[in-house]
């Protein structure tokens, strides 16, 4: 699959000579892959074979591997015939690039069943453990990612870190049915609450319980990286400690602990030294982060055991069962390149996180209460055809949660989580630092949720940890940093893939003037023909309007949000209700009283022992007595008469009594 | 919380069946009154004792079935519903409609009530089928403790229709506890003695009809109310059910109710969350979503009852329906025909005959009932198929001998023993 190039386009060649420079590496080769994503069958986690999504035919994708400098084609083939697809190379800066970065509707068009894309550009200036998944609507969730892994040098032989082995783990969590089929479930009506499907087990190499056979005394560099697309995992290795040497592609100063906390899209590159001796193996754990499920289902084994073997002739270790999740707070992390903490911002954007519903009763996603509806023309496109205007926010749409940056303007990103979950935050084309991470505020204790406030906050650290995927607790506040440095269009969003299909993310067009300068950023002709093959629009505002940019007339909106109190129809029915009552009400009280007149009567002619009749000459009782015709007079006489009765009967009665 | 003290519903159904009780006692009492009266007061007094004995007796007994039964149903409740629980409480909110609905009207009418038991008791006491007489002396020890059992039984029987309704009315509250229940029942209890003892003690019958009007309406307000909390539950269970009991969770907010379905939603006031709104729930079925259904519910309720009234008002001014020269109300139920009503009507002639019959009823020293009238009748002279020529000829009959009195369903079964059944229509 690897190949390398001897001579390419003249312009590989360019960048090739500039790597050559400043690098020193003797050659930059250029990693051609052709892949075709169609529909094929698998049994991941042994409890039964469902549709995945496969590479060439074959599952799972291939992890790759290039070095710093090289370049990579992959060509991408939609082979399914049901979805449309895309790639994006997680974590990858993508300098010069922003139109290979991925994500459908933000720099690219979506791909068509049948057509092909290529994405063409430079690993340039990163090392590390990267992946590549599909960007578009959860497919990835379906087994169409894979690991990228860049080498830091030849072999890696620039890693600063010393080591003997190098061992690639991916984890994550696996479902019962396809994307497709719990997106119908999950975005309902019926789901209201936005309950995350949940996953039915935890995998790790796309299998589980795996075997690791590991020599004793040998340090091994495990890659660790969540690939799945929802639970964050605590992971241990049972009496190994690790030290952890890089996070995101960001060396750090080495920090030893026993166990991580690894959110989807975070990678974490650990040293782990092996035991001298071999009479004993050990327990590799995975366990979900189950306050992240809505309901624990009984048989979900929130456990998941694989083996770490010193001894193939001994038994398999047991599960390692913990008292507590002490875990890493990677918040505390030093990158090993210490950069200080950057100043303060030029830019500071505010996000407030809710889940809410809108008209239709779904569950939405909420930065500032706008759920990210995808524009009609790619963001980029807006920006490569909008000429002098593509500064103005306004014409990326009222609905996408677009944000301009200046060249070079340093921009804060405040978090806010009014929400009660843990949300794994992803920017793309950029590392950020981390200043502030609140603790959680749990509403189970009835703390309310807590916002970042700029003038009274914990001190920012000296030198601040640097990732692109960092989590947020829930109901709290965190504070990240980064220069915008990086001309293109990039997206920032949960990576809980169900939280970006309920539309939590937000666009960040980032020196639009650069963009449309660079010659690289150009949209390819690859690109414009898979554009017109999925009949997108290239040109124009978020609405496609081309002619008056500020127009946004026709732009997809969200649906309406559902008033809090009463609305018309509820006032109509209200107040329908209040009348009939009354109207009830009023006809008891009617019929009630109409016995008024014949009660006293009759009601001592019993006492008296006679017959319930009001006179001799009035045997139809109750129904004549109503009768209009029934005089004042007769009842006058017969109140008398009854006074004399009652009191007479009251005497008697106090004589029996 | 309210719901867990004070049981509306069930204050009004105990209140109600009070007030019932109070009145079969003082017809008896009344009875006693005028038969014995002042002539034989040590008697008079022993007949008292025994109606009161009779009465309290039934009513305990009611009281320890009624106690076992909502016992029994809270112990058992969760085993029952389970995750049905929204289904099950829309289910008792109807039943409980459907009770207080038949139950509430006849409050109204205090006097047909007391006319209905008097002519209930004056069988009874007139009527003694002689197959009880004759075995094991029971006909004798149902004689002489005539003034304790017919209490008991009628007490008993109202008192086990009470503790149905109780029942019925009390477990419609959702989050209810058996602790909801002891004092509504005892306000009930007394509401009711003072109220029965007002009536027959003085109080201006006018402001007396107020307050029965008032507390009609009241549970009328609530019948509407568990109507329509009814629908509300069962449109609550469909949703809860299709998005697998997330909502019931939810608080007040969005995503707590079927926004489809809804005809107004407010953000607080949930009566099974904030204080207060429960007792709205309790007495108006107040609930912060209106679906459609329960809306419609609440409105076609009343709408119901009020056209009923209106009938029934008609009637009463006519004595038929409107346009119906021969329909009365009571045609139109069901029960009516299946149990043959018809059959057991009494003209007003009939009645006065009965009461003047009952009039002549004498007690003997030992409590026994005789009837004092003429005995001069025979077994058969009554016993032709003519109802009329029966109850003409019906002065008659020492009550040992008395066979032909067959105006009841029981009286006519009974007589079956001598083998002369007859049926009339």
């Amino acid at each position: 699959m690897v190949t390398i190039a001897a001579a390419a386009a003249s312009r590989r060649m360019l960048s090739v000579l500039l790597l050559l420079c400043l690098s020193g590496v003797a050659w930059a080769k250029t990693h051609r892959f052709e892949w075709t994503a169609a529909w094929g069958s698998q049994d991941v986690d042994g409890v039964g074979v469902r549709p995945v999504i496969t590479c060439n035919g074959q599952w799972p994708w291939p992890d790759i591997r290039v070095d710093k400098g090289d370049q990579v084609e992959v060509y991408l083939t939609n082979g399914m015939n049901d979805s449309t697809t895309s790639l994006h190379f997680h974590g990858l800066f993508q300098r010069d690039s922003g139109q290979m970065d991925g994500p459908p509707m933000v720099t690219n068009c979506p791909l068509v069943p049948g057509d092909t894309i290529l994405y063409n550009f430079t690993v340039a200036d990163q090392v590390g453990t990267y992946w590549y998944h599909s960007h578009t609507a959860g497919q990835y969730e379906d087994g169409m990612r894979g690991l990228f892994i860049i080498n830091d040098g030849e072999n890696n032989k620039d890693y600063p870190y010393e080591y003997d082995e190098e061992v690639v783990l991916s984890i994550g969590d696996w479902y019962t049915e396809t994307v497709t089929d719990l997106s119908k479930a999950f975005l309902n009506l019926y789901n209201p609450t936005g309950a995350e499907p949940i996953p039915r087990n935890l995998i790790l190499n796309n299998t589980r319980n795996l075997t690791w056979d590991v020599k004793p005394d040998t340090t091994y560099l495990l890659r660790i990286c969540n690939i799945g697309g929802f639970v964050s995992q605590y992971f241990w290795i049972e009496d190994h400690d690790m030290t952890v040497v890089q996070i995101d592609g960001v060396y750090t100063q080495p920090n030893t602990t026993n166990m991580l906390y690894v959110t989807v899209a975070q990678r974490y590159s650990v040293l782990i030294h092996t035991k001298n001796d071999t009479n004993q193996n050990f327990a590799i754990m995975q366990k979900f982060d189950e306050t992240m499920l809505d309901v624990i289902p009984k048989e979900l084994e929130l456990n998941s055991t694989s083996f770490m073997m010193y001894n193939d002739s001994l038994p398999k270790p047991e599960q390692d069962v913990v008292d507590e999740l002490d875990f890493l707070d990677d918040f505390y992390l030093t990158p090993l390149h210490k950069e200080e903490a950057l100043g303060e911002p030029d830019h500071r954007i505010t996000l407030d996180v809710v889940m809410d519903n809108l008209m239709d009763g779904k569950n939405y996603a909420f930065f500032n209460n706008i759920t990210y509806t995808a524009p009609k023309v790619p963001t980029l496109m807006t920006v490569l055809s909008a000429g002098d205007q593509a500064d103005d926010v306004t014409i990326y749409g009222s609905n996408t949660n677009t944000f301009v940056l200046k060249k070079d303007e340093i921009v804060e990103l405040v978090l806010n989580n009014q929400d009660t979950g843990n949300h794994p935050f992803h920017l793309h084309g950029h590392v950020f630092q981390a200043l502030i991470r609140d603790v959680e505020y749990d509403d189970a204790l009835g703390l309310k949720p807590v916002s970042y406030d700029p003038d009274d906050h914990a001190p920012f650290p000296e030198y601040p940890m640097i990732r692109d995927t960092i989590y947020l607790r829930p109901q709290s506040n965190l504070v990240i940093r980064f220069k915008a440095d990086n001309p293109g269009v990039w997206f920032f969003h949960c990576h809980i893939e169900w939280h970006l299909l309920q539309g939590l993310a937000i666009v960040l067009v980032e020196d639009p003037a650069s963009i449309q300068a660079s010659s690289s950023q150009a949209i390819t002709a690859n690109h414009l023909s898979v554009c017109a093959n999925s009949s997108t629009l290239i040109k124009g505002n978020a609405a496609g309007n081309t002619d008056n940019f500020l127009d946004l007339t026709g732009e997809h909106v969200q649906l309406d949000s559902i008033p809090t109190g009463f609305t018309k129809k509820g006032i109509i029915a209200m107040t329908f209700s209040c009348f009939a009552g009354t109207l009830g009400l009023v006809t008891i009280a009617i019929y009630g009283l109409l016995d008024v007149k014949s009660l006293d009567n009759v009601a001592f002619n019993i006492m008296s022992g006679g017959a319930p009749t009001v006179s001799p000459d009035d045997k139809n009782t109750s129904a004549q007595e109503l009768d209009e015709e029934f005089e004042a007079k007769q009842i006058d006489e017969m109140l008398e008469k009854s006074e004399a009765q009652k009191s007479k009967l009251l005497g008697k009665f106090k004589n029996i009594f | 919380m309210p719901n867990k003290v004070f049981n509306v519903a069930v204050f009004f159904v105990v209140f109600r069946e009070c007030l019932e009780a109070v009145v079969i006692i003082s017809v008896l009492l009344s009875f006693l009154k005028q038969s014995i009266g002042d002539k034989n007061p040590k008697l008079h007094k022993k007949l008292k004792t025994q109606v009161w004995i009779g009465c309290i007796g039934g009513f305990i007994i009611c009281l320890a079935i009624g106690c076992g039964f909502i016992g029994a149903y809270y112990s058992l409740q969760k085993d029952i519903f389970g995750s049905a629980e929204d289904l099950w409480e829309g289910i008792f909110c109807m039943i409980a409609t459907c009770m207080i609905t038949m139950m509430g009207i006849p409050m109204l009418r205090m006097n047909k009530m007391q006319g209905k038991w008097r002519i209930k008791i004056a069988k009874s006491l007139v009527e003694v089928p002689k197959r009880k007489r004759d075995f094991f002396r029971i006909g004798f020890l149902t004689r002489r403790y005539a003034m304790f059992i017919l209490p008991f039984i009628t007490v008993l029987r109202e008192g086990l229709e009470a503790v149905v309704f109780v029942a019925g009315a009390g477990i419609t509250t959702k989050g209810s506890h058996a602790s909801a229940y002891p004092l509504p029942v005892v306000v009930g209890l007394i509401a009711g003695g003072l109220v029965g003892f007002l009536l027959y003690y003085g109080a201006s019958r006018s402001s007396l009809q107020i307050f029965l009007v008032i507390s009609t309406s009241i549970l009328y307000l609530i019948s509407a109310g568990l109507f329509s909390r009814g629908a509300w539950y069962f449109e609550n269970y469909r949703f809860n059910k299709a998005s697998g009991g997330d909502a019931s969770e939810g608080g007040d907010g969005n995503g707590s109710y079927n926004i489809k379905k809804a005809v107004y939603h407010v953000n607080c006031c949930n009566p099974e969350l904030d204080n207060g709104w429960d007792i709205f729930n309790a007495l108006l079925g107040w609930q912060n979503t209106g679906y459609l259904s329960s809306m419609l519910c609440y409105n076609i309720y009343w709408l119901a009852l009020i056209i009923v009234l209106g009938l029934m008002i008609y009637e009463e001014r006519h004595n038929h329906l409107p346009f119906m020269k021969n329909v009365q109300m009571k045609h139109l139920n069901p029960g009516y025909w299946i149990k043959n009503k018809k059959k057991n009507e009494m003209t007003e002639e009939e009645q006065e005959k009965l009461f003047s019959r009952m009039d002549d009823l004498r007690f003997a020293e030992d409590g026994v009932i005789e009837e004092s009238g003429t005995i001069q009748g025979d077994a058969t002279e009554s016993s032709g198929p003519d109802k009329k020529n029966a109850e003409v000829s019906g002065k008659v009959v020492e009550l040992a001998t008395t066979n032909t009195q067959e105006k009841s369903n029981d009286s006519q079964n009974s007589s079956s023993s001598q083998g002369r059944t007859q049926y009339w229509h």
